[in-house]
């Protein structure tokens, strides 16, 4: 997997590998080969979910007629 | 209701008859209006001071006249009795019939109205009826104009269209338990399709800002309740699913009454969630009741902050769960290399072992062939020697060279051949004689006598 096809995954995607790799890496019959490999992987996965995770703004938007977006405000949101 | 009072039919003695056409079939818009908006009764004069000719009122005119008194003089009631009849026509009107053992009454309920009720009542069924008494002057026929209709106390009809919905909808299987989707685990975006103003949306904005800050919502606002309700949440629902962009949609709202939370109950929202492909999520914010929506989605939640707080993860405890891999990734390295280098050494002890067991017979058996060698060819040369000293022995014995040192000689022909009769010896024959220190050339001077 290349860095940029990695950046796209979602978090679901990410979340759900890590579990894979997690799993693979705590059986006992991983090849160091393997286990390196995955290591690195699981480190990315990590670094790239937290930083999606570390996102403090909630994001609301209304999807509009038209198909189009727009946002709703804070202040709009509270009564 | 109508200002034109019983007291008109005697004020406007010149105006003439009546303006319904008797005897013309009326359609159901026409009933209504004339129901709820009756025009001036009119009446012909009476003069007085003619005592002789009788007063003749026109149908119309009694007609009119009995409504008025009808409508002025009773008060809006709420009548009680069982189904007798009840017929919905094309228009959405429905015209029924109340009684009891003893007597019927004649009821009508207008579109409108009808419109709002969750289903019809069956034949035979006890209800009781909120309405006003009229005439229907087309046929002089008294009846209850009815306003609500309600069976076997209130909830009685709801209940009924509620079942009668379910068990159409469990038909055609769309509640089947295999039809329901998995809730995607980490949503990164939330649909909600609610009241842009309601407390629902408010309520699913903060547990998502409090849990998953890093989702989006995005909303498709509808009305929740009142008339077409339904079918407008199921619009702003198939938009919503439409777009794609949403991985799973709340569907709901607040609290409210029975009524209130009706459109949840309708079939042409079930059917738009039924057929909704991103998975959605049912929060009609009431706790005891289920709904028909909570039925057909693909989970059901007992209020909006509930289910919002079932479609997203807690992000605290996600994060604190993350910051912990590195460190179990590594444990899983690391103990994979501790067993590399163990299988490594394990394999080199194995080897060791293994070549301990080819090599010792190995060396044993060479070293041992190689005393048996040694052995032999010490032997061997031994023997090779003893045998060289035999035959040298023997060549030397079989050498006549000491023969011819103990004083032999031999004498031979110049060709070499040995001379070893008197008769290769006769007068005159030259031969070499060997001795043992030299050959001399010799001739022979014939034979001896009596030489022996």
């Amino acid at each position: 997997m290349s860095e940029d096809e990695t950046k796209e995954l979602t978090l679901e995607t990410r979340l759900a590998r890590l579990e894979e790799i997690l799993a693979r890496m705590e059986s006992e019959e991983i090849e160091l080969e393997e286990a390196l490999k995955l290591f690195e992987e699981g480190v990315t996965h990590v670094r790239e979910a937290e930083r999606v995770l570390s996102e403090t703004e909630l994001k609301v938007e209304e999807l509009l007629d038209d198909g189009s977006t727009r946002p709703v405000d804070a202040d709009e949101r509270d009564p | 209701m109508s200002e034109d009072g019983i007291l008109d039919l005697f004020d406007d003695p010149e105006k003439p008859g009546a303006s319904t056409g008797e005897g013309v079939e009326v359609s159901d818009e026409e009933v209504e209006e004339r129901a709820e908006d009756p025009s001036s009764p009119e009446a012909p004069g009476a003069s007085p001071g003619e005592p002789l000719e009788p007063k003749v009122w026109s149908v119309s005119q009694v007609n009119r006249a009995v409504r008025g008194l009808l409508e002025e003089s009773v008060e809006p009631l709420w009548v009680g009795g069982e189904v007798g009849s009840w017929t919905r026509s094309r228009a959405g009107h429905c015209y029924f019939s109340l009684k009891d053992e003893r007597a019927q009454l004649r009821a009508v309920m207008f579109s409108r109205e009808a419109r709002r009720l969750p289903t019809d009542p069956d034949e035979g069924t006890q209800i009781r009826v909120f309405g006003t008494l009229t005439l229907y002057e087309a046929r002089g026929e008294y009846q209850l104009v009815a306003r609500t209709v309600e069976a076997e106390g209130a909830d009685g009809l709801w209940r009924k269209a509620f079942e009668e919905l379910r068990a159409r909808l469990e038909t055609e299987g769309l509640l089947a338990a295999e039809r329901k989707k998995p809730i995607p685990r980490y949503p990164r975006c939330v649909g909600v399709v609610t009241s842009p103003t309601g407390a629902a949306l408010r309520d699913v904005i903060s547990v998502l800002a409090r849990r998953a800050p890093w989702s989006r919502i995005l909303l498709a606002g509808s009305r929740v309740q009142g008339e077409g309700a339904s079918t407008e949440i199921a619009a702003a629902l198939r938009r919503l699913d439409a777009s794609g962009r949403a991985d799973v949609i709340i569907v709901g709202r607040g609290g409210g009454s029975l009524e209130d939370l009706w459109a949840f109950n309708e079939e042409p929202l079930a059917r738009a969630i039924a057929a909704c492909r991103t998975p959605v999520v049912s929060a009609v914010g009431h706790e005891v009741d289920v709904t028909i929506s909570d039925l057909v989605a693909d989970l059901r939640a007992p209020t909006p902050s509930a289910a919002a707080e079932s479609v997203v993860p807690d992000g605290v405890a996600l994060l604190r769960q993350l910051r912990n891999l590195p460190e179990r990734l590594g444990r899983g390295l690391r103990r994979a290399g501790s067993r590399r280098r163990e299988a490594v050494a394990e394999r080199l002890l194995r080897l060791g072992r293994a070549m301990e067991r080819v090599l010792t017979p190995l060396r044993q058996s060479v070293s041992l062939g190689a005393d048996r060698l040694e052995r032999r060819m010490l032997a061997l040369a031994a023997a090779r020697r003893s045998r060289l000293e035999g035959l040298g022995g023997r060549l030397e014995a079989l050498s006549p060279l000491s023969t011819l040192a103990r004083g032999y000689a031999v004498a031979r022909r110049p060709d070499g051949r040995v001379m070893r009769s008197v008769d290769d010896l006769g007068p005159g024959t030259r031969f070499h004689l060997r001795v043992a220190d030299g050959t001399v050339e010799a001739e022979s001077l014939g034979p001896m006598e009596d030489g022996t």
